[in-house]
């Protein structure tokens, strides 16, 4: 019944994100229609315009060469001059000299159809002979001409320039890439709306209704004093709680009125009342009536209302990932002993060290303020950080305003985990964690393309504005999840590690194994490759923030993708520990591709590579420490071991940018793409042979 | 209408609304790039000459400070473009040296320009803070070293006044867009909902007759088919219960 109404309710999302998509689709491509329209008829006499300037300036060089008393038709260079407008000015394509019968006597580029003609037609050797004519603008075969006569005493000739006509639609071409990333974006909004506006009380109401048979089938007839929704499901549900109670009141009456008549009864008339009593009995046996336990679940156990608060929050961080160094970078001070690149990267290191440092304390914080309190409080911080980061003065204000956002991003995420923890059981926990890294994948593939869009066109500072509206945003719905806090009654408070439980496992093999070797070099990876080295290297080599955000969004379309493949193929197949290997293996070959080439398309290599590798280990990682160290949570306790393996991978977080900025100084970018990929396939290839050994020890073990 | 139906149309426009407005969004920023470049290169070729100008000066070994023949060339390079609003040319600590304004000879250009002059990785620069645009070559000796800056101001009127001409068309395309989604989407949705819709509404008028004794209807085709069997068998199965009570009661009476 749950399989049904999860797949009949999906059933439909796609449907209704199909014709959503159909409608975008077409309304994107008539708002493209009209643009080209308007970039047609706008652009062009700009163009024209500075083609003039362009001419002028070359007419000046050349009547200076004939100043010195060169004759016109033997200059020398004139090409060239050409081959240097036509480098500077990639919309020209063609430029040429001719003389006062239209004969061509320099040119460069690729001649149009039809230009012996223009160059020999009455209106242009007309102009050619006007001494007071300023230019002429025309289209010739697919190109926009422009012609200008040369004269110094006396009329010498034309000089004329073609502008290629297909540098408008080169310009929409741009424009394109970006329509496409925000068609991506919206399909994913889709569905985030379908499930925040109508999908989690649809699918809370369909759930409710399932459980509601469920009951009624196991012969649970007790009543609920709900308040519903006034939709179709509210409707239904009243509709049963009625019949319920219909049944209920005919119960209790029956009821009632045997007790009358047993109170009242002697003899052969309480005799006769013995089958009525056996039915009683029977019916007691197998009906519930009454009213259900207040504990029941209700609204406050709704998993959904999480995932909008969860996706508005971590969107608003997300936003910032494409162009956050550049940023940092223009707001850059010399700090003594420190490289500038070094410097870019503080802003990352601290913001990745206060969550990491943080995590562990803060969920014992949020569990004792309680959890949707401890989201507002984090959801406020982290909005005035942003806010704040918007109007930096320089970095040093800048990192601390990227430390207020860091802790409440901390806390935030702390507390979310918190929410769902609470409201799960060893049943639904894997499903309650899907739902809460749905929605952190969501919104990391949708913001640092959106933000590098932002950013590119209305700039740093009013990027991280919308971020702060964005995170102001995730308050509203936080301030709508359920003010009663739940919590299992057996659950015991959750604490941060100790010290002597980091120390003792950090020099325990078999758990450094797992950490040292795979998780920290993840994310070192991952934070050092896609935090700094990708927007910073794209900026470099002469791209935009925006086309950072699109690697970015590659690299999260890896891990929505095979994520959820990956973790059920590993978890089927119990060798976690090979899909951990092969996805180091992956990630740190995708760095060595650089050494083919420095080219975009093998950076997009890079990026893809870095996602498939990264998509394949992650999901088996977590799960591995339960399964090799064992002994451990023996040992230390659960919470412990975990908590020490998420301190130390978050490390691995901070150490990421701090480690790729000194490998930029020492090796440049591409150096430091290497270096790091190189570093994970050590790692990686040491971890495939650490556990090899770990297996043969089991099997050992296992047969001694 | 529903308000089921209700909640998905509004998610389609919602979302509608976010392409739409990014859509015009993008197209206008790349409109609003593409002519401010267009501009700036174009003053660019301007002030392209006075750089050549410079350089040939510095290259036969006269000083910077002393080009008596640049605020001549300055001149007239200014008036082959009408765009072009007023030329400087300042030195590294920002003070103009030379300048088509002969009033700003001596004074400190703003901040900005220094800031964005020595921050550009080539050797044009741009700003746009201030009433006008400016857009700038870093002047280099033979030995690339800077020695000085040369600015050129140009109108910021020229640049917004196509960009708001451009802007107003797009936004009506926009619009027009959005209006024809929010007809053509709402009309799609009914059509591709009209089948929950209709499950939803045999669920609901199952549920009005949950307490009906009458046979149940046959199978409707539903997805919710099977759980309105339960709901109705288990109902049944309990007022029977309740029934053979209520028989049991009455025969005793």
């Amino acid at each position: 019944m749950a399989m049904l109404e999860k797949n009949y309710l999906w059933r439909i999302y796609w449907r209704l994100a199909g014709v959503i998509m159909v409608c975008v689709v077409i309304a994107l491509a008539v708002v493209s229609y009209f643009s080209h329209r308007v970039f047609d008829r706008e652009l062009v006499p700009e163009t024209q315009q500075k083609a003039a300037t362009v001419a002028n300036s070359v007419r000046t060089l050349m009547l200076k060469a004939v100043g010195y008393g060169v004759p016109f038709n033997e200059l020398y260079g004139v090409d060239q001059t050409f081959g240097d407008v036509f480098e500077e000015n990639p919309e020209f394509n063609y430029a040429a000299v001719t003389d006062l019968d239209g004969q061509l006597l320099y040119y460069r580029g690729k001649e149009p159809q039809g230009a012996r003609e223009y160059f020999r037609s009455p209106m242009i050797l007309a102009v050619g002979l006007d001494p007071s004519a300023t230019w002429k603008a025309s289209k010739v075969g697919p190109q926009y001409f422009i012609s200008m006569p040369i004269a110094s005493d006396k009329p010498l000739g034309m000089l004329h320039i073609g502008i290629d006509s297909k540098f408008v639609d080169n310009v929409l071409l741009e424009v394109m890439l970006d329509v496409v990333v925000v068609l991506v974006v919206s399909l994913f909004f889709t569905l985030e709306l379908l499930n925040f506006m109508a999908g989690a009380r649809l699918a809370s109401g369909l759930g409710e209704f399932a459980q509601q048979v469920e009951r009624m089938r196991s012969g649970d007839f007790t009543a609920t004093a709900r308040i519903r929704a006034n939709d179709e499901i509210g409707r239904l549900l009243r509709r049963i709680d009625a019949a319920i109670d219909h049944l209920n009141v005919r119960y209790e009456f029956l009821v009632g009125e045997l007790d009358d008549k047993l109170r009242s009864a002697l003899g052969a008339r309480r005799e006769a009342l013995k089958p009525a009593m056996a039915a009683l009995e029977g019916i007691r046996s197998r009906y519930r009536f009454g009213s259900a336990p207040t504990n029941a679940e209700g609204d406050e156990m709704n998993l959904n209302r999480i995932r909008a608060p969860l996706f508005a929050f971590i969107l608003a961080e997300e936003m910032t990932r494409s162009y956050l160094p550049s940023y940092v970078n223009q707001l850059l001070v010399a700090i003594p002993g420190f490289s500038p690149q070094i410097v870019i990267g503080l802003p990352i290191m601290l913001f990745m060290l206060i969550v990491a440092l943080g995590q562990p304390y803060l969920g014992s914080w949020s569990e004792r303020v309680g959890r949707r309190r401890a989201m507002l409080i984090g959801a406020s911080i982290a909005t005035v950080g942003f806010a704040a980061t918007a109007l930096a003065f320089n970095l040093y204000d800048l990192l601390v305003w990227r430390g207020l956002g860091a802790l409440g991003y901390a806390m935030v995420f702390v507390a979310a985990q918190g929410y769902v923890l609470d409201r799960t059981g060893q049943a639904n926990r894997a499903q309650g964690f899907a739902l809460f890294i749905g929605a952190i994948m969501v919104a990391t593939v949708c913001g640092p393309s959106i933000g590098g869009i932002l950013a590119d066109n209305i700039g740093f500072r009013a990027a991280f504005g919308v971020s702060a509206v964005m995170a102001m945003l995730s308050l509203l719905t936080i301030a709508r999840l359920p003010t009663i806090e739940v919590r299992a009654p057996a659950a015991k408070p959750s604490r941060g590690p100790r010290m002597r439980e980091i120390l003792a496992l950090m020099v325990n093999k078999r758990f450094m194994t797992l950490t040292g070797l795979a998780a920290m070099p993840a994310k070192i990876i991952l934070t050092g490759v896609c935090f700094y080295l990708v927007p910073l290297y794209i900026v470099s080599i002469g791209n935009t923030s925006a086309m950072a955000g699109r690697m970015l969004m590659v690299y999260a379309v890896m891990m929505v993708l095979i994520v959820p493949l990956s973790a059920s193929l590993s978890d089927n197949s119990m060798r976690r520990d090979r899909y951990v290997s092969v996805g180091l293996i992956i990630s740190g070959l995708s760095g060595l591709l650089l050494l083919l080439s420095d080219s975009f398309l093998v950076l997009f290599g890079v990026v893809f590579l870095l996602g498939l590798g990264q998509a394949l280990s992650i999901a088996a990682q977590s799960a591995l420490v339960a399964e090799h160290c064992q002994e451990e949570i023996r040992v230390y306790g659960h919470d412990a071991v975990y908590g020490v393996y998420r301190l130390l991978e978050r490390l691995g977080n901070a150490l990421g940018p701090l480690m790729a900025s000194v490998l930029v100084v020492l090796w440049g970018y591409q150096g430091a793409f290497i270096a790091i990929s190189a570093l994970v396939l050590i790692c990686g290839i040491a971890f495939t042979i650490a556990t090899r050994g770990l297996e043969w020890q089991q099997t050992v073990a296992a047969n001694p | 209408m529903g308000t089921i139906r209700v909640r998905f149309i509004l998610v389609a426009l919602a979302v509608s609304f976010f392409a739409v407005g990014m859509s015009a969004f993008l197209n206008y920023f790349k409109y609003k790039s593409t002519i401010g470049n267009i501009v700036k290169s174009r003053v660019l070729v301007v002030g392209r000459n006075i750089e050549n100008s410079v350089q040939a000066s510095l290259a036969i070994g006269m000083q910077f400070a002393e080009l008596a023949q640049l605020p001549q060339v300055m001149s007239r390079e200014k008036s082959s473009d009408r765009l072009v609003r007023g030329i400087d040319v300042f030195d590294t600590s920002g003070q103009v040296i030379y300048s088509t304004d002969r009033t700003r000879v001596g004074q400190k250009v703003p901040g900005p320009w220094i800031g964005a002059a020595e921050r550009s990785k080539t050797t044009e620069w741009a700003s746009d803070e201030g009433e006008d645009y400016v857009a700038g070559i870093s002047l280099k000796n033979a030995f690339d070293l800077t020695v000085g800056y040369l600015a050129l101001r140009y109108s910021r009127e020229e640049v917004e006044r196509a960009a708001s001409v451009a802007g107003r068309e797009i936004l009506l395309a926009a619009l027009g867009s959005f209006f024809g989604i929010a007809i053509v989407a709402p009309l799609a949705l009914i059509v591709v909902i009209r089948r929950f819709e209709r499950d939803l509404r045999t669920l609901e008028a199952a549920a009005t007759h949950l307490e009906d004794r009458v046979e149940p209807a046959v199978p409707t085709g539903s997805a919710f088919d099977s759980s309105i069997g339960h709901l109705r068998a288990s109902l049944r199965d309990a007022n029977r219960s309740l029934d053979d009570l209520r028989a049991k009661l009455d025969s005793a009476a």
